[in-house]
């Protein structure tokens, strides 16, 4: 985190939607997206592990997919979509997967869970734009491969993302049976 | 957190405006495409500029294009479309498996394979913070005058840990190179030379536009392989590829692509074994050869000798999958 | 696929509406949603950054430090040498040997010696740099062999016996005379590596003083209690002047359970500038901070009878403590305090030192001090059990100490589910038809381990309770509790729910839990030796149990009953004698108010004063309310090729007394077996140069190089990922303690420690081969084949 220092460039402006919302934004070129999301926009959900791509905690969603907002430049996102943990769903109206880890207990201390979950729905998005899409736990552990947790052993946050994913494609398969009857 | 030090960061438009800047900033300046090599290595102040030009605006280093006889791969190709493009999948299965294997899902969606090819040097000793590197006293690499890896060596001997070079190499693939001056063309076996502080043949002012695959003939056979401690994040601690081309149901010709020694992959050429017959023995063959060829040093935080007797089992498993007999040996081998 | 393994006769109605229920975290749903504030969330106005400068020699002499030039930058508005804070401290107080920034000495690369506070943390850093510091360059020492024979080279020049930071030597019983008798001794030498926490929260600590002088401090800790107590002690303020407040933390398992330096020097500069101030590490710095696992070099002689009983046990331990003490002489006494169960020992003989070396300091982590000797001692009883063809699982049954009695070292275990266990992993893992009976290169190795829940000595001396817990009902049928515990993911906060929504008849989601802020709550002395469930239920249990009764009391008044025949449960107070009648827990709970006045309660825990430590100088240490077990069985395939091991399978069954909230037990044990695997097969934390031992590394000889950190980020500190982590199959066996709220032990530590030595006997059951230096690597491995067929060990 840094105010505008040591002869640092002057700040530019970026727009990007953060969110689903248009947002303008002045940020020194040297920052990252990291920094820019918790230190500019005080969006303090995206947390940090390791500021140097190691660990995968910093992971949000740019257009769509899990990238690493400490190796992002923040200039780099202008007019672009970023999505972050604050989007993912509120405490009344919780994402799926936001419920599923909540039940089986699959944050502990919860600092790996914003990234994980932007990794996670990711997959599942993936897994709804497929041809004939199968869950596997396998798939879901590879996708889940650049993130480290410490504290749960990854079991019990495969089993939320594989609960979810097949919940997923069953809402998805009997929405496609009903609308197939209706025509 | 890790404070990268200020810069100015380029966003040319055209590949003309994105060589003038390199020229007119050079040696100031590097160009920045994935950013999850250079980022690192700037936080860590190992990498120093005030310059970046940023590659992601320049259509001409985006996109894969298949031809008769080549594949053309612009640099700014994402590493997770590499691995997943049909046409790559299907000619090149090695490369876009080597692709596959790079560090971490969200890393693939940012690198790509210019950048890969560029990547810097790795070793323990440098990539380190400035404090660490300050307590060692620095290296040839950093601000120092002796090398830890070779103690009273003359030339810093870093390794060169891109997960796709030994592939490219193996495929024989060229680069294209852009300068203020003009285009110029490299095969990539020609691309490395033997210093870890700049082993890239590519010259500050110059940007890799693209890469140029020859479709390999049905006779060749291709495979690339990995080996870490983890199955992903890592970078490579043994990277091997092995091409055997094949006539008449014997070896007709090949080599062999060792990657993560010194600052230069080892190309070793399979002249030697042509004629030979497709099997156990021909694994073993190749074994012997970069067990008595290529020797890894110990640059890269792994027990040298070990990563040693990996690389052959590895080389052997790599050529018989190419053969059609199964990776492990019913047996053990000695 | 993974599956969480249920023992047969798993009952199957619960007592309890609460306890025992398959729920999750209530307050996870803030983190899961980015709300969540950890300490680099919070940001105050006019907030400035802290760098600490640290010093790059392992071991030199402080000359003189000048700061003008650092001072002399715009944008900087304090810097702080140690000097200014000279007081040495320390968690245990009688080994106070570390000072906020070192004044005299350093005695690691990393140890600090002068920090800046500036408008960013980009000035900070370059002020940093203009600090000049002039050493005089000592020898560093970087082994304990070479510490051990270097006595006159002090790291410490205040120490009495050269390096050795803590010795302690028992003995029980004749060890030497059943040796000689016994028909069997085995004779091991053990080395287990350094490894470290890895908590993905980095240390981050913010600091300000109010305009009443009041200087609170938000501190990722585990030990909010300690950090109140030092702070006080080095910033010569009274406790009364501090608050402390602990925010959610990311992750602890041993590495924030002491003070560090950058929670001083927050504060201090916080004081100096009068401005708020935050300290935040890098990576690096909190693998520099470490506190991790202690290398252990270990002798081990067990001497048995033909038919498996273990008749005498000789231990002897060198550890590696690293340039301080911090919970070093706790660690020194757990090497083979802990030891003396599941298994009776006929004769036990332990003598263990530590030794301080030029390295970041160890201390706890999880399954502190005790998970280095389980792995010799499990490793011992697999190589008797193959020399007397016993099968492992029917060895350790043999030597089986059984429930409510004592071990040798004299410490009281209450319940014991240990046979439980064992079998549950046995059934589990389809032991009998694969131990020993698998192809080559696939095998099944097996161990047990006990752990204390909670010691039964506060770490200074007191006759305070351990953990004191305040409830307070209100109108809306909330239940509000306050308590010093410290959550760190593992579900304190939970647990303190789960036994108020229990006893007081609300749902989960009904008590609000407030932790671990000096200024609202009343001490826990921190979550560590897996004290909290026990002790802080307790505590919590006591409270909510006086308010129950009040709230019965006065519904009973209401309908003209007797107390006793009221019940809470789901939200309502209800006729025990006829369920038709009813009241809503919101008109009961305001009944009571109207009874009693305003409805706040309290309670603490303190530990038993019978049974509560072994006669002899050191009994107290290790001694503990009541015990947990543990049994896993590891299975491996071995690829003879390379070398490499593959954990397939890791079953693991955990006696914790009571599961007050299963799915968070379960998640504990999952942690654990994770925790254990990645440091017996890919993490060491690992200090040049003493690589050749135990990593197969080069020795790094050159002088600029002894003292630095290998592996110093998460890219080098491997870490297991979701694609190396073998399936997890976690068991609970429930024998509760009497001395446990509704009978639980602990749940958080206990579970990692057989899983090492498991995953060691299942190698050898696979191929044949022994790796008793730790970790386990791919050429270790290839060794032993290459000895195998060479004929040779
Ligand atoms: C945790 C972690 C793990 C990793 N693991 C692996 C791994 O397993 N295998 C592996 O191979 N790599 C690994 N990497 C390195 C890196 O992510 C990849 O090599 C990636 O392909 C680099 O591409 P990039 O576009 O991000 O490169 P950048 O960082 O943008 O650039 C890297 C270098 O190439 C130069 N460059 C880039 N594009 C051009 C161009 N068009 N013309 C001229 N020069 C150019 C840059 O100036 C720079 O010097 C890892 C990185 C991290 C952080
Ligand atoms: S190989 Fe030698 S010179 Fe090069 S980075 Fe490593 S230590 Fe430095
Ligand atoms: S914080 Fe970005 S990968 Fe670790
Ligand atoms: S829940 Fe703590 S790191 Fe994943």
């Amino acid at each position: 985190m840094s105010s505008s220092d040591l002869n640092a460039p002057a700040p530019v402006l970026v727009n990007l939607q953060l969110n689903g919302e248009a947002t303008s934004v002045a940020v020194p070129p040297h920052w990252t997206l990291l920094e820019l999301l918790r230190y500019g926009l005080g969006q303090t959900g995206t947390k940090q592990g390791c500021d140097k791509g190691d660990c995968g905690t910093c992971t949000v969603r740019i257009d769509g997919e899990p990238q690493l907002a400490c190796l992002t430049l923040a200039v780099d996102v202008r007019d672009r979509s970023v999505e972050t943990i604050e989007g993912l769903g509120t405490g009344g109206e919780p994402h799926p997967l936001q419920e599923a880890f909540a039940r089986l207990g699959a944050a502990q201390c919860g600092f790996c869970t914003p990234g994980m979950l932007m990794s996670a729905t990711a997959y599942v998005d993936d897994l709804t734009l497929q041809d004939n899409p199968q869950v596997k736990r396998d798939d879901i552990a590879a996708a889940l491969a650049g993130n480290l947790c410490r504290c749960t052993g990854y079991t019990k946050i495969l089993d939320a993302v594989e609960e979810v994913a097949h919940s997923v494609l069953n809402r998805q398969r009997e929405l496609a049976e009903s609308t197939a009857e209706d025509e | 957190m890790l404070r990268l030090s200020p810069f100015t960061l380029h966003q040319p438009k055209t590949l003309d405006e994105a060589t003038q800047l390199l020229a007119q900033h050079a040696p100031d300046v590097r160009v920045i495409s994935g950013g999850t090599d250079l980022l690192p290595n700037m936080k860590l102040a190992q990498t120093k500029v005030t310059h970046l030009v940023s590659a992601k605006f320049l259509e001409e280093l985006h996109g894969i294009e298949r031809t008769e006889t080549h594949v053309r791969i612009g640099a700014a190709t994402g590493l997770k479309t590499l691995a997943e493009d049909p046409d790559v999948l299907e000619l090149l299965p090695a490369l876009a498996y080597a692709a596959s294997r790079i560090a971490s899902p969200q890393i693939r969606n940012m690198g790509t394979l210019g950048g890969n090819i560029s990547l810097d040097t790795r070793c323990r000793y440098i990539n380190q913070s400035e404090l660490w590197r300050e307590a060692l006293g620095g290296c040839l690499k950093s601000h120092g005058t002796e090398c830890h890896v070779v103690p009273g060596g003359q030339g810093c001997v870093a390794a060169l840990s891109a997960d796709t070079v030994p592939s490219l190499i193996a495929y024989g693939a060229v680069v294209e190179l852009a300068s203020d001056k003009g285009l110029r063309r490299a095969p990539v076996s020609e691309l490395f030379q033997q210093d870890g502080t700049w082993h890239v043949r590519i010259a500050r002012e110059e940007l890799l536009v693209a890469v140029e695959i020859p479709i390999p003939s049905p006779q060749t056979r291709v495979a690339y392989r990995k080996w870490a401690v983890r199955q992903s994040i890592d970078f490579p601690l043994v990277s091997v590829a092995v091409r055997l081309d094949v006539a008449d149901g014997v070896l007709a010709g090949g080599s062999v692509v060792v990657g993560a020694l010194g600052p230069r992959p080892r190309v070793l050429t399979l002249e030697r074994l042509v004629g030979s017959t497709l099997d156990e023995k021909l694994a073993q063959a190749l074994g012997q050869m970069v067990y008595d060829r290529a020797r890894p040093l110990p640059n890269i935080p792994y027990d040298a000798e070990y990563r040693r007797e990996r690389m052959v089992v590895e080389v052997r498993r790599a050529v018989r999958s190419l053969v059609g007999l199964p990776e492990r040996p019913l047996t053990p081998q000695a | 696929m993974t599956a969480a393994i249920k023992p047969e006769n798993a009952s199957q109605g619960r007592p309890y509406a609460v306890v025992g229920a398959r729920h999750g975290k209530p307050d996870s749903l803030d983190a899961l949603a980015g709300l969540a504030k950890y300490t680099d969330d919070i940001a105050l106005p006019r907030m400035l950054h802290a760098k600490i400068l640290r010093s790059p020699h392992a071991h030199a002499r402080i000359l003189s430090i000048d700061t003008s030039a650092a001072e002399a930058l715009e944008g900087v508005y304090a810097v702080v040498v140690g000097e200014e804070m000279p007081t040495r401290y320390g968690v245990i107080p009688w080994t106070p040997d570390e000072q906020a920034l070192a004044a005299d000495k350093v005695r690691y690369v990393g140890d600090a010696v002068a920090a800046v506070a500036a408008i960013s943390e980009d000035v900070a850093l370059a002020a940093c740099k203009r600090i000049v510091v002039a050493y005089e360059v000592l020898e560093p020492l970087t082994t304990p062999e070479a510490a051990l024979a270097n006595p006159q080279n002090k790291i410490h020049e205040s120490n009495k016996h050269g390096n050795i930071t803590k010795q302690v030597q028992l003995a029980f019983g004749d060890v030497d005379g059943q040796l000689a008798a016994a028909d069997l001794v085995i004779e091991g030498h053990y080395e287990f590596h350094g490894s470290t926490h890895g908590a993905l929260e980095p240390h981050c600590s913010l600091a300000h003083v109010d305009g009443r002088g009041l200087l609170t401090v938000w501190s990722a800790t585990q030990v909010p209690h300690y950090l109140h107590r030092e702070l006080a002690k080095v910033l010569e303020i009274p406790t009364h002047k501090i608050r402390v407040i602990q925010p959610a933390v990311g992750g602890g398992f041993g590495g924030k359970s002491e003070p560090f330096d950058l929670e001083f020097v927050a504060a201090k500069l916080a004081m100096k500038t009068g401005r708020p101030v935050k300290c935040l590490y890098t990576r690096e710095e909190v693998f520099l901070a470490h506190r991790g696992r202690h290398p252990f070099d270990m002798h081990y002689r067990t001497g048995f009878t033909k038919d498996g009983k273990i008749l005498a046990v000789d231990g002897k331990s060198v550890l590696d403590g690293g340039a301080y003490s911090s919970f070093g002489l706790v660690t020194t006494y757990y090497s083979g305090q802990l030891l003396g169960s599941p298994y009776v020992f006929g004769s036990y003989r332990f003598d263990s030192t530590r030794v301080y070396t030029n390295k970041p300091a160890c201390g706890p982590k999880r399954g502190h001090g005790s998970v280095q000797p389980r792995f010799a001692i499990e490793v011992q009883l697999d190589k008797a059990a193959r020399a007397l063809k016993i099968d492992p699982i029917e060895l350790r049954r043999r030597n089986f100490i059984g429930e409510n009695t004592k071990t040798i070292n004299e410490f009281h275990i209450g319940s014991n589910g240990f046979l439980e266990c064992l079998a549950l992993v046995e059934t589990a893992s389809d032991w009998k038809a694969k131990h020993a009976k698998l192809p080559r290169g696939r095998g099944l190795g097996v161990a047990g381990s006990t752990y204390i829940s909670g010691t039964n000595y506060c770490i200074y001396p007191t006759d305070l309770p351990q953990s004191g817990v305040q409830i307070c009902l209100d109108r809306s049928g909330r239940v509000r509790v306050f308590a010093g515990t410290s959550d760190i993911g593992q579900g304190s906060s939970t647990m303190l729910a789960v036994v108020a929504a229990e006893e007081l008849g609300v749902h989960l989601d009904d008590v609000r839990v407030v932790a671990a802020d000096s200024d609202l709550c009343p001490v826990d002395l921190g979550s560590y030796s897996s004290r909290v469930t026990l002790m802080a239920g307790n505590a919590c249990l006591n409270a909510a149990r006086d308010l129950a009764g009040k709230v019965r009391q006065a519904v009973a008044k209401k309908w003209g009953c007797e107390k006793r025949d009221v019940i809470l449960a789901d939200r309502r107070a209800q006729r025990l004698d006829d369920p038709g009648v009813w009241l809503d827990i919101t008109e009961a709970f305001i009944l009571a108010e109207i009874e009693f006045g305003t409805m706040g309660s309290t309670g603490s825990y303190q530990t038993p004063r019978e049974d509560v430590h072994g006669e002899y100088r050191g009994g107290t240490i290790g001694a503990s309310p009541a015990y947990s077990f543990t049994a896993h069985i590891a299975e491996v395939s071995v690829d003879e090729e390379t070398g490499e091991v593959r954990v397939e399978n890791i079953w693991c069954a955990h006696d914790c007394g009571r599961a007050l909230s299963p799915v968070l037990v379960e998640g504990q044990i999952e942690g654990s077996v994770y925790m254990g695997f990645g440091e017996t097969i890919m993490e060491h934390h690992h200090v040049m140069p003493s690589g050749l031992k135990t990593d197969g590394q080069r020795r790094d000889t050159g002088p600029g190089k002894e003292g630095l950190l290998a592996h110093s980020s998460l890219l080098d500190y491997r870490m297991p990922t979701t694609l190396d982590t073998p399936d997890l199959h976690a068991g609970i066996v429930e024998k509760p303690d009497p001395r446990g709220p509704f009978g639980a032990k602990e749940a958080g530590e206990g579970p990692l420690h057989s899983v090492v030595p498991a995953i060691c006997n299942a190698i050898f059951d696979a191929c044949g081969v022994r790796v008793d230096a730790l970790p386990v690597t791919p050429a270790k491995i290839l060794a032993g084949l290459r000895a195998q067929r060479t004929g040779g060990v």
